[in-house]
């Protein structure tokens, strides 16, 4: 075969379910094509039209939608469309428009049948996507999603089945127990006053408080219901349901919203799927007693993250879930520190700062953490117990993966060992009179989140860096200044700028130019604004209610993140799938077209916001 | 387009040579140019590239032909030729770093009369298409007019004038390398190529070609004449 041609068949060896045909095959296979060229925005095929060849997207991308116009794919270089009307005598199902300027090749449907009847996988892949079996195939691929996913991806609300049942506090067992047979439900809310919520009662009350201590059904439910039960809100996520519940074994959970009950969720509507297996690692780190031990559970995070990206998880979802695993850890260190070394002699909460704090977390990461101690804290008296606690958590980190923090920014560290007095002029300071140096602890100091202890102590100490920093214009320029030093790698003609010699020639800078950009221009937008989450998709979204950023550049800058991180991430996934130590820098020329596109497209975005962000703060310092 | 050039694409030219033409050439030209009111989609093109040792037609040789076949704005692979063509001279040395075809290559190759009679019935009724065309032109003129007695008169659009003609609309300053078949083929999102001979760049023109047709008229109802040099 000649060369030329091979670039063709290489390009298909390159694309599934082309990767799985033999070599010879596949050699042949340029001969018994064509190719076309599509402009931007180009119909190339409406439902019914005449299609005798499968496409496939040589560059460029297209956009299927259905005959009533709903989005059902974006593709790109190397993926194939056409695929229903081959199973359809040629006639095209679907509308395929353009998304950019594209080459096409063209495979006749004849030899698409002939590799079909000859090699079952090829056929198969084709059939799924769209042949006849395509609706068992959508079935199929309901089925295969990833139930840790969906969980990731449900909000509690969208688990709520049924309307709430509940009895009202003055009720006898005997009353609750005919109406939970009634309404065929294992819980029961107890309320008072109308809708307010005074206790839960389970099945397992039934059997545990009444038939086993042999009590009376005319005795109120007050006996045996378990007051005050932990809830969850409509918004969190389904898997921090599921956190909750194995947290606390319990296995319903009310639904609260603005202090009223409006549903339960049941450990059946959870875990009807089982193979959770983020939540089995954290029920594993609980019960472990040794770094070393804790070590293996963490060692298998890359690959969870890449089951999780190739589910199609978002980066949000992601980082959440890894996140999740270092806050085990980090909690169970703790425990373990407190049965080493006693109960503390006064109350203290362990905070994560840095992407922990945010929740942002990817593959392995070092680790960024203070402590809080109660203002009762007595350097002489209980410097030496919180000295071996913070050094047993951040040694124990360490071992289990989380490398030191190379700025020392770790609770090991005395000078972030402190009460909160010390953080409230610490903080003073950093906002009052900003200076560069303050400015790089900010991106980790200003992101905290209470992992264990007593987090009460934070309350205050966070409502006034709140209050301080939203009226502090000064301090706010500076944090603006400083986040403009990362600039996003795109030239005057929107080429990429990419990183120049080294190890990394000719690579973007994915989190340092991509990511940290974002997480800045959100850090300060919630600061002015006195937004006080601190992960960045939800600080935006929190932004949003602002004069200082428009609704439309905030939500821009979602996309942006998510398609920035999920791009990273990929990049990551690759990596450890091809056995290499993850890392930020990406190759473009690893990405299709139409994905630099997008990639272009989202630092631009990034690129305006930090003018915009500029023009409402001004910049100062740096 | 100069006065030479009209005379040249003119039908009293093609009478004139036609009356010369002898073996392939004549069957050649039995079989009438492309009518250049036709819509381009209704035409049939033959992209074509051509390596040779030198620039210079009267002194310098092809080594390789390389082309593909575009009907109803498709390219059609099956078509694809790669013709290692025989000099008459031995290779120098710089034509040896340039294409890496050697003598050793083109040995058993057949002789430049022999690679035309192949490639003139495949050219017959079509459009010439290539990347700065006067080479292509100047050394098949020549070749043909050596062995075949009248020179080659064949419709031809040259992408490099076509993307000029773009450049020129847009009134964008030029960059340096801007008219490269690789940088015009980036503008337009097509593919990269590795490797370079005769046959990868007649395909990386087809493309090109494809894809300026679709800018300015993307169903192909536009008249042949329009695109031609």
């Amino acid at each position: 075969m000649s060369l030329e041609l091979k670039e063709i068949s290489d390009f298909l060896k390159q694309h599934h379910p082309f990767d799985l045909l033999p070599d010879d095959v596949i050699n042949a296979l340029p001969k018994r094509l064509t190719a076309r060229y599509f402009r931007k925005g180009t119909k190339v095929l409406s439902p019914e039209q005449q299609c005798l060849h499968l496409h496939i997207i040589r560059t460029g991308g297209t956009e299927t939608r259905d005959p009533d116009g709903q989005l059902l794919a974006r593709l790109g270089e190397g993926e194939c469309f056409g695929v229903r009307a081959m199973f359809r005598n040629g006639k095209a199902a679907n509308n395929i428009t353009m998304l950019e300027d594209s080459l096409v090749y063209l495979l006749p449907e004849k030899d698409f049948h002939d590799l079909a009847g000859k090699y079952p996988q090829f056929n198969y892949f084709f059939e799924q996507m769209g042949g006849a079996r395509l609706r068992s195939g959508m079935q199929l691929l309901e089925k295969r999603d990833d139930d840790q996913l969906k969980l990731m991806s449900i909000r509690v609300s969208d688990l709520i089945a049924r309307d709430l049942v509940s009895i009202d506090i003055g009720a006898s067992i005997l009353e609750a127990g005919k109406l939970m047979s009634a309404e065929r439900v294992s819980c029961l809310l107890i309320t008072q006053n109308g809708d307010e919520v005074a206790g839960i009662m389970t099945d397992r009350d039934l059997r545990n408080r009444v038939v086993a201590e042999a009590r009376s059904f005319d005795e109120p439910v007050t006996n045996i219901m378990t007051p005050n039960p932990i809830s969850i809100g409509p918004d969190d996520y389904a898997f921090d349901a599921l956190l909750t519940m194995t947290r606390h074994n319990v296995r319903h959970l009310p639904v609260m919203k603005d202090g009223k009950a409006i549903g339960m969720i049941t450990t059946n509507n959870l875990l009807a799927r089982q193979s959770l297996s983020a939540v089995h690692m954290v029920g594993r780190i609980r019960k472990m007693t040794k770094p070393a031990d804790m070590a293996k559970v963490i060692a298998q995070v890359p690959e969870l993250l890449s089951n999780l990206i190739e589910a199609g998880a978002t980066s949000r979802n992601a980082g959440h879930i890894v996140t999740t695993l270092s806050d085990a850890a980090t909690s169970r260190l703790l425990q373990l520190a407190e049965e080493k070394f006693g109960p503390p002699p006064v109350p203290y909460v362990w905070m994560a700062g840095g992407s922990q704090g945010r929740q942002e977390q990817t593959a392995l990461s070092d680790q960024d953490n203070c402590l809080i101690l109660d203002d009762a804290y007595d350097p002489d008296q209980h410097g030496d117990y919180f000295k071996s606690l913070a050094d047993y958590v951040c040694d124990g980190l360490d071992t289990v993966g989380y490398v030191y923090c190379p700025g020392e920014m770790m609770a090991k560290t005395a000078e972030w060992r402190q009460p909160v007095r010390i953080w409230q002029q610490y903080f003073n300071k950093w906002i009052e009179q900003p200076e560069p140096k303050a400015l790089m602890l900010c991106s980790v100091w200003f992101d905290l989140r209470p992992i264990h202890g007593t987090r009460s102590i934070f309350e205050d100490l966070h409502r006034m860096i709140i209050t301080k920093a939203k009226g502090n214009r000064i301090f706010l320029a500076y944090m603006v200044g400083n986040a403009l030093t990362h600039h996003v790698p795109l030239g005057f003609f929107k080429n990429f700028v990419m990183v120049r010699g080294g190890e990394h020639d000719r690579t973007l800078d994915m989190k340092h130019n991509g990511v940290v950009p974002i997480v800045d221009i959100a850090r300060i937008h919630a600061l002015a604004n006195g937004i006080d989450v601190v992960n960045t998709y939800e600080r935006l979204e929190a932004a949003m209610a602002f004069p200082s950023i428009s609704k439309q550049g905030a939500s821009d800058l979602l996309d942006a993140f998510e398609f920035i991180s999920i791009t990273r991430l990929k990049h990551q996934v690759r990596q450890i799938r091809n056995g290499d130590r993850p890392d930020n820098f990406l190759h473009p020329e690893s990405l299709s077209a139409f994905e630099r596109t997008h990639l272009k497209d989202a630092f631009s975005v990034i690129k305006n916001l930090q003018t915009a962000l500029e023009n409402a703060f001004g910049k100062s310092g740096t | 387009m100069g006065l030479r050039q009209k005379i040249v694409d003119s039908d009293f030219y093609r009478q004139m040579v036609q009356r010369r033409a002898t073996g392939p050439l004549r069957s050649y030209y039995d079989i009438p140019a492309a009518d250049p009111d036709t819509p381009i989609r209704n035409v049939e093109f033959v992209a074509l590239d051509l390596e040779t040792t030198g620039l210079d037609p009267k002194h310098d040789e092809i080594v390789s032909i390389g082309l593909v076949i575009i009907r109803q704005l498709t390219v059609d692979f099956s078509s694809c030729q790669h013709l290692l063509v025989r000099p008459k001279k031995e290779l120098s040395e710089s034509s040896v770093i340039v294409h890496r075809i050697f003598d050793s290559d083109v040995e058993q190759a057949p002789d430049i009369e022999i690679a035309l009679a192949h490639i003139l019935p495949i050219l017959a009724g079509r459009v010439l298409v290539a990347h700065h065309a006067p080479i292509e032109l100047g050394f098949l003129g020549h070749a043909c007019k050596r062995y075949f007695g009248a020179s080659l008169q064949i419709p031809t659009v040259d992408t490099l004038v076509l993307a000029l003609r773009d450049l020129h609309r847009q009134g964008q300053p030029m960059k340096s390398g801007a008219l490269k078949l690789e940088s015009l083929r980036h503008t337009h999102n097509l593919p990269p190529y590795r490797v370079h001979n005769a046959l990868s760049d007649a395909i990386a023109a087809s493309g090109l070609f494809l894809a300026q047709i679709a800018k300015r008229d993307p169903k192909g109802e536009l008249e042949l004449r329009r695109v031609l040099r």
